[in-house]
């Protein structure tokens, strides 16, 4: 590997891993404070790249689409959780499995009803088209760039809410005590649908914005999904921390094994997870 | 009487005497004998699953990759172009799923909960991308299975497999035999310290058992008789493919356990037949029964609660 | 008289984050003794006996049973050393008879756990051992009863039925007097009397008066530390004792009081 096509993939990788982040961390967040195992968390991922392309195609702006489909994931968590998961509270992990299996079967063939099922592609906004140059004769997306940066930004926002704000701090006290929450004069019931919401809003804008970058296909929620729980497992389940050092793991293993043993690269992040869990079981950052 | 309650001894033979004379009444028309056959030997694939999840309570969304690994099996095992014993690589498939099963077992029953969850899909799913980008096994297409196997033993050839009949009972006699199995294993004293485990796992330890050593032989009982499925399965229809051991395939057959009934085994015959029965009304009805299908399942984790079997036994049991 | 001690801590710790739950606990149990531990709520009680049973592994310091190290063993290889250990709060199978309970209790000994075919009901002896212990409590009646039927006293009797039959040599026994009626504590406390003639019995428990009347020897635990352990003269005579527990009946009458 030369040292130009190995910076490449580790910029690759950082990218991919925030990506994955941006995603596992509603994920993560949402199990974290509710208690709930979402499965149809990847479904949300995929309503966003969908819901962007359609506005790209309507409108022609990007940044138009991208702010309307996040608005209309936002509500569609609130509904979702109001609807739903409310019913869910009480239950097993069986029947959240279950139900949001259930989830996934019907936002599949919404999909496949709505938009058919052609592979699609976004294309990058105008003002971030193009390259850096690299070498002489070689450069990097701006937009893989682009991305990376705004999954950063959110990272941080949400670093900045989770610890910071007072939203953060009953996050924090729901995580370790529903009581206390109820104590402190707050209904756990709107905290509980206001975090939803937003576990469901980051699935999508990383849908958003992984739009221009990758191919918009049926199952594409799905396969993101599971790549979550490996990230999710790795970091310990609930943990955001954990969550962002899994992704950048798991963003920089299947970023370069695809280049250095390719017929293993699908295979390989599992294998690692298997190798972390016979180390750690609860994961890396288990509380 | 391993059949404890009445519901089963009234249901489980109307069953398997309506399923005895099928293939009688239906001779010409051997789709459907070919369609129930499918739809008996995935009950054998959900009874597994039923049992691992509804009585063990081991909640494993990784199933399908024994399922698949009975299709593999055979066809990593056997040469292309030559008839094997049936019963021989039954034998060895079983086996070497079994083998499996007690290495992957040993690795997830380290994890609990929903950890548990995650890393039976994502082990399943590790094997899923093995064969899907595996050249020697045909990728994404999958690879055929030439020959079926003959049958005989001792000599002696009683069983055609290329005869959908034939092929039809032999799913029901596994069928019935998987049954009977699970109630007697669940009877057992094993049993009882398996129904204990899942109760009160902390006090089953503090009483002295291993409940580790219980709740993976309870894994490899259920992954090896859902390998056997899986390899029932590949016969019949002559090929493998990745999608055996997909993760829809693991949640479908949960599903298809918890409409069933959860825990009951008897109960997974009535969610297969039922799924699959809707799945088929679904599919002549509409191009989108997969909507159907999945707002049918929120609505069963709703308000049909108990499953099948649990409003059969409301009504049956005093 | 060395060779009595069957069950002995040394330095024993156990902290959660900062709460020290227990701290430097070095006690000695001797076999046909029963071992009182008094203490306040939160002294470290439950705790101690977690550890002895295997369930909780100690931040610092060891176990022995006759001389063995043990703390580092499994859970589940306590009991088969002899160690049983009954709950504070009350741990039963509540599907299932109050039969069943005693025979998966009483299960363990006979063999055959593993063995896939041969009907549960088949085995006489499992059957017999958990009568037998159904018996010893009182819940003779109960036999088959679903377990989550029965009264709240009744449970705590089957809680020690469980124990019994496993037929141990040491009993761990975390309040099992707790929420019994009067009638039935009697019949727990004559029965304590009669095991430990042959058994090592470990007592937690609120009740004064039957540990007075029972403890051969006596510990006082007091926010996870050691105070002092003795006959039940000494303890009653020793003033940090009084201290420790004026001070937790003022706490009492304050709580009653709010
Ligand atoms: N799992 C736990 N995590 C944190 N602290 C605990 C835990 N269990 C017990 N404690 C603390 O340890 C102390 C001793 O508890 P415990 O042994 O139950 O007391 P006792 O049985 O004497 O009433 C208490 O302060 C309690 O809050
Ligand atoms: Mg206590």
């Amino acid at each position: 590997m030369t040292t130009e096509l190995f910076f490449v993939q580790l910029i690759n990788g950082v990218q991919y891993g925030l990506l994955l982040f941006l995603i596992a961390s509603g994920l993560t967040l949402v199990f974290g404070v509710m208690g709930i195992l979402n499965l149809a968390h990847g479904s949300m991922y995929m309503v966003g790249a969908y819901l962007v392309w359609y506005f790209a195609t309507v409108t022609g702006s990007f940044t138009v689409s991208a702010v309307l489909s996040a608005i209309i994931a936002l509500s569609l968590g609130i509904l979702i959780e109001r609807v739903l998961i409310q019913r869910l509270y009480n239950r097993n992990h069986l029947d959240q499995v279950l139900l949001t299996i259930g989830m996934i079967f019907v936002f599949n063939s919404l999909q496949s009803i709505l938009f058919g099922n052609d592979p699609y592609g976004v294309a990058v906004p105008g003002a971030l088209d193009g390259g850096i140059p690299f070498t002489d004769n070689s450069s990097y997306p701006i937009y893989r760039i682009f991305a990376a940066l705004v999954c950063v930004a959110i990272a941080g926002v949400l670093y900045y809410v989770v610890s910071r704000t007072r939203l953060g701090m009953l996050i924090r006290a729901g995580e370790s005590n529903r009581e206390m929450v109820e104590a402190l004069g707050v209904n756990i019931k709107s905290l509980y649908t206001v975090v939803f919401a937003i576990g469901v809003m980051l699935a999508a804008v990383s849908g958003i914005i992984a739009a221009p970058m990758r191919s918009i296909v049926p199952g594409m929620g799905e396969s993101v999904l599971i790549t979550c729980f490996v990230v999710v497992v790795i970091g310990g389940m609930g943990s955001i921390k954990g969550a962002f050092v899994g992704a950048l793991l798991v963003g920089l293993i299947s970023t370069f094994s695809s280049v250095l043993m390719p017929s293993m690269s699908n295979m390989i992040i599992y294998i690692f997870m298997i190798l972390v869990l016979l180390v750690k079981p609860q994961g890396l950052f288990a509380k | 009487m391993i059949f404890e309650k009445r519901t089963e001894r009234i249901l489980v033979p109307m069953f398997f005497m309506v399923a005895l004379f099928v293939p009688l009444f239906l001779e010409s028309n051997s789709f459907f004998v070919g369609k129930v056959t499918t739809i008996i030997i995935l009950s054998i694939f959900v009874m597994s699953l039923d049992f691992l999840v509804g009585r063990v309570g081991l909640i494993t969304l990784g199933h399908a990759l024994f399922y698949g690994l009975g299709g593999y099996l055979f066809v990593i095992l056997s040469p292309e172009y030559e008839a094997v014993n049936f019963w021989v690589y039954t034998f060895y498939i079983c086996g070497i799923a079994a083998l499996i099963a007690l290495v992957t077992g040993a690795v997830v029953l380290r994890t609990t909960g929903i950890y548990f969850i995650m890393i039976t899909l994502a082990i399943s799913q590790m094997m899923f991308y093995y064969f899907f980008d595996s050249l020697e096994f045909g990728g994404d297409d999958g690879v055929f299975i030439f020959m079926k196997p003959e049958t005989s033993i001792f000599g002696l050839s009683f069983l055609n497999l290329d005869d959908p009949q034939h092929f039809y009972y032999l799913a029901l006699f596994s069928l019935f035999n998987t049954l009977v199995f699970f109630k007697v294993v669940l009877r057992s004293r094993f049993g009882r310290i398996v129904e204990a485990t899942k109760q009160n796992p902390d006090r089953t330890e503090a009483l002295g058992y291993n409940i580790f050593a219980f709740r993976l032989t309870c894994y490899v009982i259920g992954s090896t008789l859902g390998a056997y499925a899986g390899f029932l399965f590949a016969l019949q229809y002559g090929f493998v493919n990745p999608s055996f051991l997909a993760w829809e395939m693991s949640g479908t057959a949960l599903v298809m356990s918890i409409l069933g009934g959860l825990g009951t085994i008897y109960g997974a015959i009535l969610g297969t037949f039922t799924y699959e029965g809707l799945q088929y009304f679904f599919e002549h009805l509409t191009e989108d029964w997969l909507l159907f299908m999945g707002s049918a399942i929120i609505l069963m984790v709703i308000v049909l609660r108990k499953g099948i079997a649990g409003y059969l036994e409301k009504l049956l049991e005093k | 008289m060395a060779n009595d001690i069957v069950l002995e801590t040394e330095a024993l710790s156990k902290h959660w984050g900062g709460i020290k739950a227990l701290n430097d606990i070095s006690l000695q149990f001797r076999d046909r003794q029963l071992h009182g531990v008094v203490g306040p709520n939160g002294a470290g009680k439950s705790t101690l006996l977690n550890m002895l049973c295997g369930t909780l592994k100690p931040t610092s310091g060891c176990i022995f049973h006759k001389g063995q190290r043990i703390d580092t063993l499994k859970p589940w290889k306590f009991v088969r050393r002899g160690i049983g250990r009954s709950f504070q709060k009350t741990n039963i199978y509540p599907e299932v008879t109050c039969l069943e309970n005693c025979a998966i209790s009483a299960q363990r000994r006979f063999g055959g756990n593993f063995n896939l075919f041969a009907s549960r009901h088949s085995n006489q002896m499992v059957r017999k051992a958990a009568e037998q212990a159904l018996a010893q409590v009182g819940l003779d009646d109960r036999t088959h009863t679903i377990a989550a039927e029965i009264s709240y006293g009744e449970q705590r009797q089957l809680e020690i039925a469980m124990v019994l039959a496993t037929d141990p040599c040491i009993l761990l026994l975390d309040e099992p007097m707790a929420g019994m009626g009067h009638e039935e504590s009697q019949r727990i406390i004559a029965l304590l009397k009669e095991l430990k003639k042959t058994y090592c019995i470990v007592l937690v428990e609120h009740d004064m008066d039957a540990i007075f009347e029972l403890s051969d020897q006596l510990t006082v635990l007091d926010n996870g530390r050691h105070l002092i352990t003795g006959t039940v003269d000494e303890v009653r005579a020793d003033p940090r004792v009084k201290e420790a527990y004026l001070g937790a009946e003022e706490d009492d009458a304050e709580e009653q009081a709010a």
